[in-house]
C-alpha cells in the first residue's frame, strides 16, 4: 500500500519528473491546436529523442503532451472554426458561435476546466476499475463495433443542422471518401482510379482540414468588411456556479468519454460526437439553443475527449492493447526501453500503473494552469483583421497536411476538399456530417464483414447474433429506440399513454 | 557464425578501401528515414530502436518518417522517387517481395539496394486459453471434420496469417473463415476476447500475452521447439511437409535507392552492420522476439531471392484468390 502511494506520488515530488510533466502538457496544448499536428506524431517523434533517458522521464513528457494535446484541438476550433483535430470537431459547433458573441475568452475558459473535470474523471476511473473495464471492453465483438457504427450513423440528426436531407446525402458522401483506398480485405485498390498515391486512402484529417480550414477561410471572404466583435476578456475563468450547475452533465459525458475511450476500436473523436449527441438529446433548456453558442455544447465533447484518455490507458496497462493511436505508440516507447507491456504489466512492474495514474492527474493540473492562462492574447486572434487571418489559417492548413505524412498529393486533396467544402457551405450543408460519414464509412465496412465472416457469410445467423448475445441486445436495442423516437409511433403512443 | 564474421571482414575490407574518399562527404547532413509502416507497429519499433545506434555510427540524425498505407507501396515509392545521393533510406518490411504477385505494384526490393536485412520475427500460432485445443495438430483435425466452421484472424491478402495459411494448404488442406483486422493490434484483441478462434502472429505481437496466460502457444513455426516459448511444439510435429518451406517469417530491411553511388553504399553498409551487431540491439530484438540475420551484399540478395520464391509459391499451390499472376510468369523460380 505504502508503495502504491509512493509510485502514484512519484512524479509530484520528483523536481525533474514535475518539470518535464508541464513541459509535456504546455508543448502538447500546442501540437494539439495546430491541426494536422497531431499527438501520435508528437509522441513518436519523442520515442527517438528519449531513447537513452530513464523510462519514468519519458513516460512523463509522453503523459503531458497527451493530456496538452487533446485539449489543444478545441482551441483552434473555438477561435476560427477549425477542429485542432477530429474529437475537437464538435467542440467547433457551439464554441466558433461563442468567439463570434466576444465569448472567446469564456469559452476558452469553461472548455478548459471542463476538459480537467473530464479528465480526473477519466484518471479516477482508470485507477479504480481498470481490470473490469478492459474484461468489459474485450467483450465487444466485431459485431458490436458494427452496432455501436450504426449507431454514430443516426448522430446524423444531431449534427445536420436545418436539413435533414442534406444531412444524410453529407454523410454519404463522407462513407464513401472513407472508402478510398486498398480494400482491408482483398488488398485490391478501390476507388483509386489506378493512382498508387491513393492506395493508401485519403486521411480523414485530410478531409477535416480542407472542409473545415480552407472552406472556413474562403467562406469568410464574403464577411470581408465586417469588423469583427470585440471580445470580452473578463470572467474568464468560469464561476463556481457555473462549474456547478454543469457538473451533472459533465459526469455524464465523461463516463461516456471513458468507455468509449476504453473499447480499443474507438477513441477521443467518436466519444465526443456521442457526448455532443448525448447533450443535445437530454440537456431540455439550454444556455442558448445548439449551434448558436450553448455552454453544454462546449462541455459535452470537452469532457469526453479528456475523459478518453483515462479509457484509452485502460487496456494498454492491463493487456498491453492499445486503446488508441496514442497508446499504441506509447506501447512501443515501452518496449523499446525494455518493458514488456501485456498482461504481466501490472503483475511485474506495478510502478507503471501507479506512475501513470499519479502523472495523468499531475497533467491535468497543469492545464488547468497553462489552459487558462494567456487566453487574453488567445482571444485577440478572433480580432485580427481578415486580410491578415485568412492568409494565416491558409498557411497553417498547408503546413498541417503536409506534416501528415509529408506527402504532396494529400496538400492537393486538402485544397480540393477545401473547394468542395466552400460550395456546400453556401448551398447550406453541415461539414459535421461528411466528417462522421468519413471517421464511420470505414469502421462500419471492417465491422460488417468482420461480423459477416465470422458466422461464415450466413446473414440470418448474423442478425440472430445482433440480439442473442446480451451485449449486443443492448447496442440494438437503443439503436431501434432512437430510430422509433422519430417516427410518429412515439407520438401516437404517448397520445394514448396520456389519454390513460 | 562463420557466415557474419565473413561478411564483417568483407564489408571491413571494402569501407577501407573507400575510406579516404566516402567517408569525408557523406554523410555530410541529416539523412531522411521513410518507415513504410505505422507508428507503433513492428517495423517501427525495430527502426526506432535501431536508429540511434546508427546515428552514433554515422555522426549524423537520421529524421524518421511514417509512411504508412497500401502494404507499404506508398513509402517504397515515395524513396525510389527521390535522389540517388544516399540521403533518403527506406526502412520495410517483407511486404515489397509480393507486390507484383498481388498486383500492387511493379515494383519489389530488386529494384532498390539492400543495405541490411535486420532480423526476423518468428511466427507463433495462437489460441485463447478457453480453446479445446492443446496443440495445432488437434486445431487440425477438428478443420477437417468440421470444414469451414473455425474463425482464423487474418490481416487480409497478403499480411502474415495468409500466407502462413497458404503454406499450410499447400502441403495439407486447412478450410476456415478468415475474419480480417487491421493488423496483429487487432487481431489480439479479438483473439483475447474469443471473437476469433485462432491466429498466426508474429511472437513479438504475442508473447506477452502467452507469458501471461491471456493466450497460449498451439505451435510456432519453426522445426524445433523456442528457448523462450517451452512447452509450445514445432509445426513440423503436426505437419513435418512444412519443413520445405523453413524458416520462414517476417523480416525487416534497410534499403536505398539502386542508382547510389557505391562509396556511400559501403558507408551505409558498415553502419548498419556495426549498429546491428550491438549488444544492446541484439539483446532488444531477442526481447522483441526476432531472430537477428544483419545481412548485406549477396547474403541480403539470396535471403530475399528465397524469401519471395517460398511465399510466392506456397501462396500459388495454395491457390490464394489474391494471386494476380503465376510466380512463373514473374520469373520467380520454385523453391
Amino acid at each position: 500500500m505504502s508503495d502504491t502511494f509512493s509510485y502514484l506520488l512519484m512524479a509530484w515530488l520528483d523536481p525533474q519528473l514535475l518539470a518535464l510533466t508541464a513541459l509535456g502538457t504546455l508543448a502538447g496544448i500546442y501540437v494539439g491546436a495546430i491541426p494536422g499536428l497531431s499527438v501520435t506524431m508528437a509522441v513518436s517523434i519523442l520515442i527517438s529523442f528519449t531513447f537513452s533517458w530513464d523510462i519514468n522521464n519519458a513516460l512523463a513528457l509522453m503523459v503531458g503532451i497527451y493530456v496538452g494535446g487533446v485539449y489543444g484541438g478545441s482551441r483552434t476550433a473555438i477561435l476560427l472554426n477549425i477542429p485542432g483535430s477530429p474529437a475537437a470537431l464538435t467542440t467547433a459547433f457551439d464554441g466558433y458561435p461563442l468567439a463570434q458573441r466576444g465569448e472567446a475568452g469564456r469559452a476558452i475558459g469553461l472548455s478548459t476546466v471542463m476538459s480537467v473535470i473530464g479528465g480526473f474523471v477519466g484518471v479516477a476511473i482508470l485507477a479504480a476499475t481498470a481490470p473490469m473495464l478492459s474484461d468489459l471492453a474485450l467483450r465487444f465483438a466485431p459485431r458490436d463495433y458494427f452496432l455501436i457504427a450504426v449507431l454514430g450513423l443516426l448522430l446524423v440528426s444531431t449534427l445536420s443542422g436545418k436539413s435533414l436531407a442534406r444531412g444524410i446525402f453529407a454523410v454519404a458522401l463522407g462513407g464513401v471518401i472513407g472508402l478510398v483506398g486498398m480494400d482491408p480485405v482483398t488488398a485490391q485498390g478501390r476507388f483509386t482510379m489506378g493512382s498508387m498515391n491513393l492506395l493508401g486512402g485519403i486521411h480523414y484529417v485530410v478531409v477535416m482540414i480542407g472542409l473545415f480550414g480552407v472552406a472556413e477561410a474562403f467562406y469568410q471572404l464574403h464577411h470581408l468588411n465586417t469588423i469583427p466583435v470585440k471580445q470580452k476578456v473578463d470572467k474568464i475563468v468560469p464561476s463556481f456556479n457555473m462549474v456547478t450547475k454543469y457538473l451533472p452533465l459533465s459526469l455524464r459525458t465523461s463516463v461516456i468519454g471513458v468507455i468509449v475511450g476504453a473499447l480499443p476500436g474507438t477513441g477521443g473523436d467518436i466519444a465526443s460526437l456521442f457526448a455532443y449527441d448525448h447533450a443535445k438529446r437530454t440537456v431540455k433548456n439550454p444556455s442558448r439553443p445548439f449551434g448558436e453558442g450553448a455552454y453544454e455544447g462546449l462541455v459535452a465533447p470537452e469532457t469526453a475527449n479528456n475523459a478518453a484518455v483515462g479509457g484509452a490507458y485502460v487496456p494498454m496497462l492491463t493487456l498491453g492493447m492499445p486503446g488508441d493511436a496514442v497508446t499504441a505508440v506509447i506501447i512501443g516507447a515501452l518496449v523499446i526501453h525494455g518493458l514488456n507491456p501485456g498482461p504481466m504489466l501490472m503483475v511485474e512492474t506495478p510502478h507503471i500503473f501507479w506512475f501513470t495514474v499519479g502523472n495523468l492527474a499531475l497533467a491535468n493540473i497543469f492545464l488547468l494552469v497553462f489552459g487558462l492562462t494567456g487566453i487574453k492574447l488567445f482571444s485577440k486572434i478572433v480580432e485580427l483583421p481578415k486580410a491578415v487571418l485568412i492568409p494565416l489559417i491558409l498557411v497553417l492548413c498547408v503546413v498541417g497536411t503536409y506534416s501528415i505524412n509529408s506527402n504532396m498529393t494529400e496538400v492537393y486533396w486538402m485544397l480540393g476538399f477545401g473547394i468542395l467544402g466552400y460550395f456546400l457551405k453556401v448551398f447550406g450543408f453541415q461539414m459535421g456530417p461528411i466528417i462522421l460519414g468519413v471517421i464511420l464509412g470505414p469502421l462500419l465496412d471492417e465491422t460488417y464483414r468482420q461480423a459477416m465472416s465470422s458466422v461464415g457469410d450466413n446473414l440470418g445467423e448474423f442478425l440472430l447474433a445482433l440480439v442473442a448475445n446480451p451485449l449486443s441486445l443492448v447496442l440494438t436495442s437503443v439503436i431501434t429506440l432512437v430510430l422509433l423516437g422519430n417516427t410518429p409511433a412515439k407520438r401516437l403512443l404517448m397520445e394514448r399513454l396520456s389519454r390513460r | 557464425m562463420l557466415k557474419p564474421t565473413l561478411s564483417s571482414l568483407a564489408i571491413a575490407i571494402t569501407s577501407l578501401s573507400v575510406a579516404g574518399s566516402a567517408l569525408a562527404d557523406y554523410p555530410t547532413r541529416n539523412i531522411q528515414g521513410t518507415i513504410q509502416w505505422g507508428a507503433g507497429g513492428a517495423t517501427d519499433n525495430v527502426i526506432r530502436s535501431l536508429t540511434p545506434h546508427v546515428e552514433e555510427e554515422l555522426g549524423t540524425t537520421i529524421v524518421l518518417t511514417n509512411r504508412a498505407g497500401g502494404t507499404g507501396v506508398i513509402g517504397m515509392n515515395h524513396v525510389m522517387n527521390q535522389r540517388p545521393d544516399g540521403y533518403n533510406l527506406l526502412f520495410g518490411a517483407e511486404n515489397p517481395q509480393l507486390y507484383p504477385l498481388m498486383g500492387l505494384a511493379d515494383f519489389t526490393y530488386d529494384d532498390m539496394h539492400t543495405v541490411n536485412i535486420i532480423g526476423q520475427g518468428l511466427v507463433v500460432i495462437a489460441t485463447h486459453p478457453d480453446s479445446p485445443f492443446e496443440d495445432f495438430g488437434e486445431l487440425l483435425e477438428y478443420a477437417k471434420e468440421n470444414p469451414g466452421e473455425l474463425r482464423m484472424g487474418g490481416t487480409g491478402a497478403g499480411g502474415l496469417p495468409s500466407t502462413v495459411l497458404a503454406m499450410i494448404n499447400a502441403v495439407d488442406e486447412l478450410d476456415i473463415r478468415d475474419v480480417t483486422f487491421g493488423g496483429d493490434g487487432p487481431g489480439v484483441t479479438a483473439l483475447l476476447g474469443e471473437h476469433i478462434d485462432f491466429m498466426p502472429l508474429s511472437l513479438s505481437a504475442v508473447a506477452e500475452q502467452i507469458r501471461g496466460g491471456r493466450l497460449k502457444g498451439l505451435a510456432v513455426l519453426s522445426d524445433q521447439e523456442l528457448e523462450d516459448l517451452p512447452g509450445v511444439p514445432p509445426i513440423t510435429e503436426a505437419l513435418p511437409d512444412i519443413d520445405a518451406f523453413l524458416p520462414w517469417g517476417p523480416f525487416w530491411g534497410v534499403f536505398v535507392h539502386q542508382d547510389t553511388p557505391d562509396d556511400v553504399k559501403a558507408v551505409l553498409e558498415d553502419a548498419y552492420y556495426n549498429a546491428v551487431a550491438s549488444d544492446e540491439f541484439q539483446q532488444f530484438l531477442d526481447d522483441f522476439g526476432g531472430a537477428p540475420l544483419n545481412l548485406s551484399g549477396d547474403e541480403a540478395q539470396e535471403y530475399l531471392d528465397n524469401w519471395q520464391s517460398v511465399t510466392a509459391w506456397s501462396m500459388y499451390d495454395a491457390e490464394a484468390e489474391t494471386i494476380e499472376v503465376s510466380p512463373e510468369e514473374l520469373g520467380i523460380p520454385r523453391p
